[in-house]
């Protein structure tokens, strides 16, 4: 008795000396297990709804075409809301999209918080917030845990981490996917951050929400939301959401936009409410007490807002960052069941592990085959069984040689097949499209270990590692002999350079890629995949090059592509050569995402490629 | 429980209660001035960030009172606004009362005018808003009020906890302003009218981000039996500036 009284008064002054000093403790260990550390401020537990007194047209999908004062979009932002038609909601991957932070929080619906505590030691996790309207799912971690990283998949709710600072709640978010600053065609890239700040007063709470984006922000966003608590549960939660096709009979190569300049809705908001049109096109100026003197002058500002509307200025460059960890090292990242993301020597690398022996998706720049093989090592018991190459292109085949030599393929060694293959049991069987091996014979030199194992137009398909994986040919988007991987029971789908997440696509029409092909091959992708929730989750994608992502994602690249081709297509129908479609900067909305001035493939040359597509379109007329 | 270990958890539990009513003053002794029990610095200039109803901020119409609960007879008093007849009346600063001011874009200047008292003054308007820590200093009447301020500590709440109240620690806080005994205004500046029986309650709070920026959180409480339907929750930020740059005083404007 006397051990546990001498406890419970150090235990007292243990906590009254740490909250006298105005510091939590330090995080102590405890067995087997680190704590977190010990947190300490504002409960927001509760249900809640927004306050519709501030911004009320604005909640959920609302908002006026062209009603963008107060925020600073930039110029790529602008353009991109003005091409953005509320048709687009149709496209089946848009239907159900979900709520990025902090626009998830100007829904109508309810709203839940509360904690998640260790049930052990009771100290605080993560504190979730649940929104009815598309089942918004946050959990911010209070735990001290790092962010993860850059190559890492993307939620709508993104990644959320938060400290108290005084009686304040301060939440960091990162990895959020693409959605947007405001749902009338403002986007919020996935590039953005975000810092919440939650002050609550008796039943009100008040957010303020900092947006930093890099690539559709001219300077950080910051706004307030207002949260009410409710006195009863509402018992109102879910937002259960199936796409469906809306328009029969709808190409799946069509996405609604408006060509630059022909938005017919623009001065709508601006007419309607004696709104300046320089003012509701938005940007930082509109933000500050200043604009109110520069709209003085009707015709000055009108005129101002008419150059606002097409794109100006020099070309642009991506200003998301590289996903890429380009330190020299080789980092393994699991996707989900057996498959795991090798990512550090050029395109990505994909590995699916089990019984059997690894099954290796490209085989990246081979600068680092060693460290790779060493990494498959680590993932694998056994020797690599199979590599497949998506591509012939060197950053997708640098290392068969080394991953080949590497690994051994007992399913050929004293087969009945083994006559078939020069290469049986020398290592790994290479597998590829019968171009691929064809266009690294063709090089010169020629590039070593080619595939072996070739198909054509056929699916190829194994039952490996107690899965099944198909390969598709997709002839025609990349190259002639692009493939896509598809494991089945884990589902993720490796796309190699037919989607990624760092550029646009490198059509290499010279060795048979086209527009036409890739936009088939996106579709192809996005009729495979199946998502979880209101566009999160479910099948996972592996790029040829940046993060992990799933449909989404997929289906934005489809749309884009599908709005580049629209646009230099009606150019190319009014008789405008390449010089003038480059020089009216088509791509403007997206070249801050995915352009490039600099370096092999740069926006010029992807425009030249679309354009060359469009003007000789490949006789491949494969439909897959 | 041996006698001296019971003593001394009682001494630290009573300190740790005591502690944690907040700052201010222990029973018995005298407050400290509000300027020196302030929890973090609002004085300087701040600059209207104008993100949330941009449109009625910036260009409000006659008859526009989206978000309002306004019930029928303040409706008709926003319908029936006509600036000239305030121009003519000698009133074009009936939009920067109390309850209109801070959703004004414009600039605040904020400094300590003595101990206890804290000053707001505007640029647009021209307006001076005194809030008075302790008692009320001024009848009202007009349309800046009476307001009435306290820091507002992050506490206990009721009840008895033997350890870990939950609280911000000793720097937390907020500045809690309650204005009363207002002339009539308008809440907007297209005619949303508030009576001389509106009740505003403001909470002012800090938030400095990691990139250095610094702004001023203001949420708002405005009730009114005269023309409200329920009370009107609304919320404006305003970004720390390095000095006056930009202060531009400008005379009321009715429309």
């Amino acid at each position: 008795m006397r051990t546990i009284t001498f406890g419970i008064a150090f235990f007292a002054l243990f906590v009254s000396s740490a909250i006298f000093l105005g510091q939590a403790p330090a995080p102590s260990l405890g067995i087997g297990t680190p704590l977190g550390p010990m947190v300490n401020g504002t409960d927001f537990s509760g249900s809640w709804r927004w306050v519709n007194h501030q911004d009320a047209p604005l909640f959920t999908a609302s908002g006026d075409i062209a009603d963008w004062g107060g925020i600073p979009l930039n110029d790529a932002a602008r353009v991109y809301a003005l091409s953005w038609s509320a048709s687009r909601q149709t496209v089946k991957q848009q239907q159900c999209m979900g709520y990025v932070p902090p626009y998830s929080w100007m829904a109508p619906g309810n709203y839940r918080i509360w904690e998640e505590r260790d049930p052990i030691t009771q100290r605080l996790v993560a504190i979730r917030f649940w929104g009815q309207i598309a089942q918004v799912d946050r959990t911010v971690y209070m735990d001290g845990r790092p962010h993860p990283p850059a190559y890492a998949p993307h939620t709508f709710s993104g990644f959320s981490t938060g400290k108290y600072e005084g009686n304040i709640l301060t939440v960091s978010t990162t990895h959020i996917k693409r959605g947007w600053i405001r749902a009338n065609g403002v986007p919020q890239s996935d590039a953005a951050t975000v810092t919440e700040h939650y002050i609550r007063h008796g039943d009100a709470t008040t957010i303020l929400a900092v947006v930093n984006d890099p690539v559709y922000l001219s300077e950080p966003m910051s706004k307030t939301s207002l949260l009410f608590r409710q006195p009863a549960d509402p018992d109102a939660w879910l937002y259960a959401c199936d796409d469906s096709e809306q328009i029969l009979g709808r190409k799946n190569d069509y996405v609604a936009s408006h060509l630059f300049g022909q938005n017919p809705y623009v001065r709508e908001y601006a007419d309607k409410n004696k709104v300046p049109l320089l003012g509701a096109m938005g940007g930082a100026e509109t933000m500050y007490p200043e604009f109110l003197t520069k709209v003085r002058d009707a015709a000055a500002s009108e005129t101002a807002a008419k150059a606002k509307m097409l794109p100006a200025g020099p070309a642009q460059a991506s200003r998301a960052p590289d996903p890429t960890p380009n330190d020299g090292n080789i980092h393994v990242f699991h996707v989900a069941g057996s498959v795991y993301m090798l990512t550090g020597d050029g395109a990505n690398i994909a590995v699916q592990v089990g019984p059997q022996g690894a099954f290796v998706v490209d085989t990246g720049a081979g600068k680092l085959s060693d460290k790779v093989v060493a990494e498959i090592g680590k993932l694998s018991s056994k020797p690599i069984q199979f590599i497949v190459n998506t591509s012939f292109h060197p950053e997708h085949t640098g290392g068969n040689a080394k991953l080949q030599a590497a690994g051994a393929d007992p399913s050929l060694t004293g087969s009945f097949f083994s006559n078939q293959f020069a290469d049986a049991g020398q290592g790994a069987t290479i597998i590829g499209h019968q171009n691929v091996q064809t266009r690294m014979q063709e090089l010169k030199p020629p590039a070593p270990a080619p595939p072996s194992d070739t198909y054509f137009e056929d699916r190829r398909r194994k039952y490996h590692n107690e899965e099944a994986v198909e390969m598709f040919p997709l002839p025609n988007a990349i190259t002639d002999g692009d493939s896509v991987v598809h494991f089945r029971r884990s589902d993720v789908i490796v796309t190699g350079d037919v989607f990624t997440t760092t550029q646009y696509p490198f059509i290499d029409v010279k060795n048979g890629g086209s527009l036409q092909g890739e936009i088939r091959a996106l579709n192809f992708i996005l009729d495979r995949t199946v998502y979880q929730h209101d566009e999160d989750g479910g099948t996972l994608i592996i790029p040829g090059h940046g993060r992990v992502t799933n449909e989404w994602e997929v289906a934005e690249y489809r749309d884009m592509l599908v709005i580049i081709r629209d646009r230099v297509q009606a150019m190319i129908k009014s008789g405008a050569t390449l010089d003038q479609i480059k020089s009216a900067r088509l791509t403007a909305d997206y070249d801050v995402r995915f352009g490039a001035t600099t370096g092999m493939w740069t926006t010029d040359t992807f425009v030249e490629a679309v354009y060359t597509s469009l003007k000789n379109p490949p006789e491949s007329a494969s439909t897959k | 429980m041996s006698r001296p270990l019971l003593v001394l958890f009682v001494v630290l539990l009573a300190s740790l209660n005591g502690y944690a009513q907040g700052r201010g003053g222990g029973r018995g002794a005298a407050p400290p001035a509000a300027r020196a029990a302030a929890p973090f610095d609002m004085t300087g200039y701040w600059v209207s960030v104008v993100t949330e109803d941009w449109r009625w901020r910036m260009f409000p119409n006659k008859g526009d009172y989206a978000g309002v609960p306004l019930n029928a007879e303040g409706r008709k008093v926003a319908d029936a606004w006509d600036p000239a007849k305030d121009e003519a009346a000698g009133e074009p600063c009936k939009a920067y009362g109390a309850p209109g001011i801070m959703r004004i874009p414009g600039r605040f200047h904020i400094t300590w005018q003595d101990d206890q008292t804290l000053k707001i003054e505007t640029d647009a308007g021209k307006q001076t808003r005194v809030f008075h820590f302790g008692a009320a200093q001024a009848a009202g009447g007009d349309l800046q009020g009476v307001s009435k301020a306290e820091w507002e500590f992050t506490g206990p709440g009721l009840g008895f906890a033997i350890a870990g109240a939950r609280g911000g620690g000793p720097q937390s806080g907020s500045l809690k302003v309650t204005t009363t005994n207002l002339r009539s205004g308008y809440m907007r500046r297209n005619g949303v009218p508030y009576s001389a029986n509106a009740k505003l309650t403001e909470y002012y709070d800090v938030v400095k981000e990691a990139n250095g920026v610094t702004y001023l959180v203001l949420t708002s409480t405005l009730e009114d039996p005269t023309y409200l339907t329920q009370q009107m929750i609304t919320a404006a930020h305003f970004k720390k500036q390095a000095d006056a740059a930009g202060w531009n005083p400008a005379p009321c404007a009715a429309r």
